[in-house]
């Protein structure tokens, strides 16, 4: 974890509504995927609290990308960055994806929803890198968020990909949960492996496919962050008490998280929905 | 204030004394921002810091309220954590060591739900070694028992303050209200009952509503505004506190550089603590230290002590 500053390189519109930042670092940062960094305009007064956005992609270790939408006062902030600005960047933070070897026979199973894309692109390089059959289940609300949440970088990657879009401009019509619950009766669930994420309702639905079909299931969540590096403890999400945590009934996205094993993760407990 | 020769001050003394207890700095973390300390040892050096307020400390732990607990606001930001804590046990077993290890002031917050509650804390505190004062929090306003319903009634904080001196085997803080109608008043009857210094000031309590679901958009309802925006409420405070008591004050609200921090030391703080700008600039406490340096080398001051209150002389 290092505090910096960032220059922008280039911070271009995809679709209308979602946007690739891509900042400069002088220091080289190490990132896995799954991992993201806390980011503000440098020197702004608005925003006040820095963003969480997961590490798209990292061109090498002095050049990473954050591909977001633009949905509040934050992003919306980030959005009109012009190549050359500065920002304060905290990264790289949380926990990454687990990938294992290849060689276990496991099929990886990557289900995204919207721009929960962000958070999974690394992981399928890795899993490629590390050999691991992997199919994706792509999921948006149409083309023009399909697009913006960055479809053409997974197409590129060439992995069996699946997907599906609410108003079936692109894809089948729906939710991606429908196609990814189909596959899962196909295989055997016992030797897949899950990683979702996506907004909340979705990863719950994903969680419970999962489950059905004796599929291991990791999720990547998202909170509304203070700090990012565990001390505001804002940004809770409530586990189930299988084991003893630092804070009992509840861990923090940001030092904890952001990835979970989906079991853990109180499915129930309302507040998480944003 | 006379402009020296700048080549005439050597080096400002930025320490401070509160209750007795010497802080290299008037620079201190403030509890809910700093966590246990040990969070930053990545980011900052602790050594350099005057000290830090742990998160509220309560006999048992705490798990805290439901998300959603944070909400920002303009210039600040609403939280309703709920005092989410590992227990004052677990703390001295196993944060203190790990504290131990940094050459800084600790402060440990006291909360509970009863004054049953808030002297068994301390009871459990007392035998934390490396802890330099308590802070008693009286002014939490995101629990229905203790906390602000302590804080908001003279003679419930006196009571407290009383009961908490006499067991307390350090020099004892109590953390003020702003929601309340006379904070002088308040600060006196707590002085009087045996308070050795007073940081002021909490969270306001506000409330944030999601236009699309017409609810609150903190779990519990309601939460504690802090950040930039409150500052100038606070110094306001200070000044209203420094006036009335002559226990050492730590100023608290909206600090997030050098200059935010002199407000308080020229209303009357001794010292400052540094909450919400810790999230958005995890090195603000080493910028403000520097600043303040600054500042008093540019101004010809020696002793920073020199400016607390000075708007008074």
């Amino acid at each position: 974890m290092i505090e910096t500053i960032g220059t922008v390189f280039r911070n271009d519109e995809i679709t209308p509504g979602y946007k690739k930042l891509t900042l400069r670092f002088v220091e080289g940062i190490s990132i896995r995927a799954g991992q993201f960094a806390m980011l503000r305009p440098r020197n702004a007064y608005e925003p006040l609290l820095r963003r969480a956005l997961a590490v798209y992609r990292a061109d090498d270790s002095r050049r990473l990308s954050f591909l977001y939408q633009i949905l509040g006062r934050g992003t919306a902030a980030l959005a009109c960055l012009k190549p050359g600005d500065q920002v304060e960047a905290l990264l790289p933070l949380g926990n990454p994806w687990p990938v294992d070897a290849a060689g276990s026979s496991e099929l990886a199973v990557v289900v995204a929803g919207g721009v929960g894309s962000a958070s999974v692109l690394m992981l399928c390089e890795e899993l490629i890198d590390a050999g691991v059959q992997t199919e994706v289940f792509f999921g948006a609300a149409s083309e023009n968020a399909a697009i913006g949440c960055g479809l053409d970088d997974f197409r590129a990657m060439q992995l069996p990909l699946i997907i599906t879009t609410v108003d079936g401009s692109l894809g089948e019509r729906g939710l991606v949960t429908t196609p990814f619950s189909r596959r899962l009766a196909a295989i055997d669930g016992s030797r897949s492996r899950v990683y979702s994420c996506g907004p909340w309702a979705m990863m719950k639905a994903v969680a419970e496919i999962a489950n059905e079909h004796g599929a291991g299931c990791l999720v990547s969540l998202e909170a509304p962050m203070g700090c990012g590096f565990g001390v505001c403890v804002g940004c809770v999400v409530a586990v189930e008490r299988k084991e003893a945590g630092e804070y009992g009934a509840y861990k923090r996205v940001c030092v904890d998280g952001p990835v979970f094993a989906a079991d853990e993760i109180r499915w129930d407990v309302a507040g998480m929905s944003h | 204030m006379p402009i020296q020769d700048e080549a005439d001050i050597l080096d400002t003394n930025l320490s401070v004394e509160i209750a007795g207890v010497g802080f290299r700095n008037p620079v201190i973390g403030a509890s809910g921002c700093f966590g246990y300390g040990l969070e930053f040892s990545e980011l900052i050096d602790l050594n350099r810091l005057g000290g830090f307020c742990t998160k509220g400390l309560s006999a048992r732990p705490l798990a805290g309220h439901p998300p959603a607990r944070i909400v920002e606001t303009h210039g600040g930001m609403l939280n309703a954590i709920g005092l989410q804590n590992v227990g004052a046990r677990a703390f001295i077993e196993e944060k203190l060591p790990l504290i131990r290890r940094y050459d800084t002031r600790v402060i440990a917050n006291v909360f509970g739900y009863s004054e049953e509650d808030y002297m068994e804390t301390i009871r459990i505190l007392n035998d934390g070694e490396g802890i330099s004062l308590y802070e008693l929090n009286i002014s939490c306003p995101n629990v229905k028992e203790g906390g602000i319903v302590i804080g908001n009634s003279a003679a419930a904080a006196a009571r407290l303050t009383e009961s908490a001196r006499r067991l307390s085997e350090r020099p004892l803080i109590v953390k003020l209200s702003p929601n309340v109608t006379n904070i002088a008043e308040i600060a006196k009857a707590i002085v009087a009952a045996g308070a050795d210094a007073l940081s002021l000031i909490n969270t306001i309590v506000g409330m944030a509503i999601d236009v699309n679901t017409f609810k609150p958009r903190l779990s519990y309802g309601t939460g504690g505004l802090s950040g930039p925006a409150i500052h100038p409420i606070a110094v306001r405070m200070v000044y209203e506190v420094a006036q009335v008591v002559s226990a050492p004050l730590i100023g608290i609200g909206g600090i997030a550089s050098a200059m935010d921090a002199l407000e308080f030391i020229i209303a009357g703080a001794t010292a400052v603590q540094i909450g919400t700008a810790n999230y958005y600039d995890p090195l603000v406490t080493m910028k403000v230290i520097d600043g303040l340096s600054d500042y008093c080398k540019k101004r010809g001051i020696s002793r920073i002590g020199e400016l607390t209150g000075a708007t008074f002389n």
